[in-house]
């Protein structure tokens, strides 16, 4: 019974993941080029965002972090055992804290907020809770 | 040890690493935070003299890196670089005079020109004004950038510097000046005045040329040593 549950978690988080990417992906590509993501429900947050310093990190766009981050989340959802358990776990944090920290910026530095940040915010958190929950359910138990 | 007990002892100390992966995130969001604040600390609530600035160009229009009535008849230049320490003297103590005297009046009207030749550093401060003036605010950007000019080539022109700088001017758009700041075109401007500058002959900032219906084009001034001096340039080219 507990394996299935953990089954179950997994099966959520690699769905979850695998839309993370898909958000990442898409910020990244809209980024490229000078441009920035399209808020869907109209407004500029999503251009103020992506034209803020906090946007890149290193030069980097900081959506190319966020595809590695759940393309790792994916491939730990994916596996079994405590290796996967706590990869998913540690991965998870760290980007939940980081989301934690882009939606302060988002808040009280850039003063705009972008949908799909948040977006991505929701995912990570749901990611955490999941990996959370599997690590404190099921590491140390067999597979 | 049994296998059970192995398996509760690996279980117990798995738990005790993600306890501390917690307590590490929690203090490494903590401390990110606090950084950022600290490195942002310089930011619009830090920023001086932003009422001075305002008062000092209110009700005075402002057109691109023009100062003044568009239709005034003289054009008075300055030709600066917004790291200079003397530039920063003359925008306290010289210009303002002349603000009050000639520019609020509409007999003339000042426009800033890039002369950079601090360091690299003067280029994207030049662009950032610049990109300020599309949206009305060049001169309450230059102006306050002077009276929060750091030490010459020290490293302060920071993007998170020059973005307090824009929003204590008032750029209404902090993404499309953060835009036009970083555009070819604005970057070209900022070089091709500082170019003309060197066609003109000046070897130093800030200085200053005036145009009006009593000169031939643009007349130099070089570097005037007070508003007087400025004022009567004005008068002989109106």
């Amino acid at each position: 019974m507990k394996a299935s549950a953990e089954g179950t978690l997994r099966m959520v988080a690699t769905f979850i993941a695998a839309f993370g990417v898909g958000v990442a992906v898409y910020i990244t590509i809209a980024d490229s080029g000078g441009g920035s993501p399209v808020c869907l429900a109209g407004g500029r947050g999503c251009e103020t965002v992506a034209d803020s310093t906090y946007s890149h990190l290193l030069g980097v766009n900081i959506a190319v972090f966020g595809i590695l981050g759940y393309a790792l989340l994916l491939a730990a959802a994916l596996l079994r055992g405590d290796t996967a358990r706590m990869a998913g776990f540690c991965l998870s944090l760290v980007g939940f804290g980081y989301s934690v920290y882009l939606t302060y910026l988002e808040l009280f530095k850039i003063e705009a907020v972008c949908q799909w940040c948040v977006a991505s915010a929701v995912l990570m958190t749901l990611l955490f809770g999941l990996n959370a929950v599997r690590m404190v359910r099921f590491v140390g138990k067999p597979a | 040890m049994s296998g059970e007990g192995e398996r509760q002892e690996r279980r117990r100390r798995l738990l005790q690493l993600a306890s501390a992966a917690v307590f590490l995130a929690i203090v490494g969001v903590a401390v990110l935070i606090v950084v950022n604040q600290s490195q942002t600390s310089g930011g619009d609530s830090k920023l001086e003299d932003v009422g001075l600035v305002r008062s000092q160009l209110d009700g005075i229009p402002q057109n691109g890196m023009v100062l003044g009535d568009p239709k005034a008849k003289v054009r008075l230049v300055e030709f600066g670089d917004l790291q200079c320490s003397v530039c920063k003297a003359f925008s306290e103590e010289i210009v303002p005079a002349v603000i009050d005297s000639k520019v609020r009046s509409g007999e003339a009207k000042i426009e800033f020109r890039n002369y950079t030749i601090i360091s690299e550093e003067s280029i994207p401060a030049g662009a950032a004004a610049i990109a300020a003036g599309e949206q009305g605010g060049g001169w309450s950007f230059i102006e306050l950038f002077y009276r929060n000019q750091g030490a010459e080539a020290s490293g302060y022109v920071t993007d998170d510097f020059l973005t307090a700088i824009a929003r204590g001017a008032g750029v209404p758009d902090i993404a499309k000046w953060n835009k036009a700041r970083r555009s070819k075109l604005t970057l070209g401007l900022v070089r091709r005045t500082t170019e003309e500058a060197k066609r003109l002959g000046f070897t130093g900032t800030p200085s200053f040329a005036v145009e009006g219906p009593r000169t031939s084009g643009l007349e130099t001034l070089g570097t005037p040593g007070s508003a007087g001096e400025i004022e009567d340039a004005i008068d002989a080219a109106s």
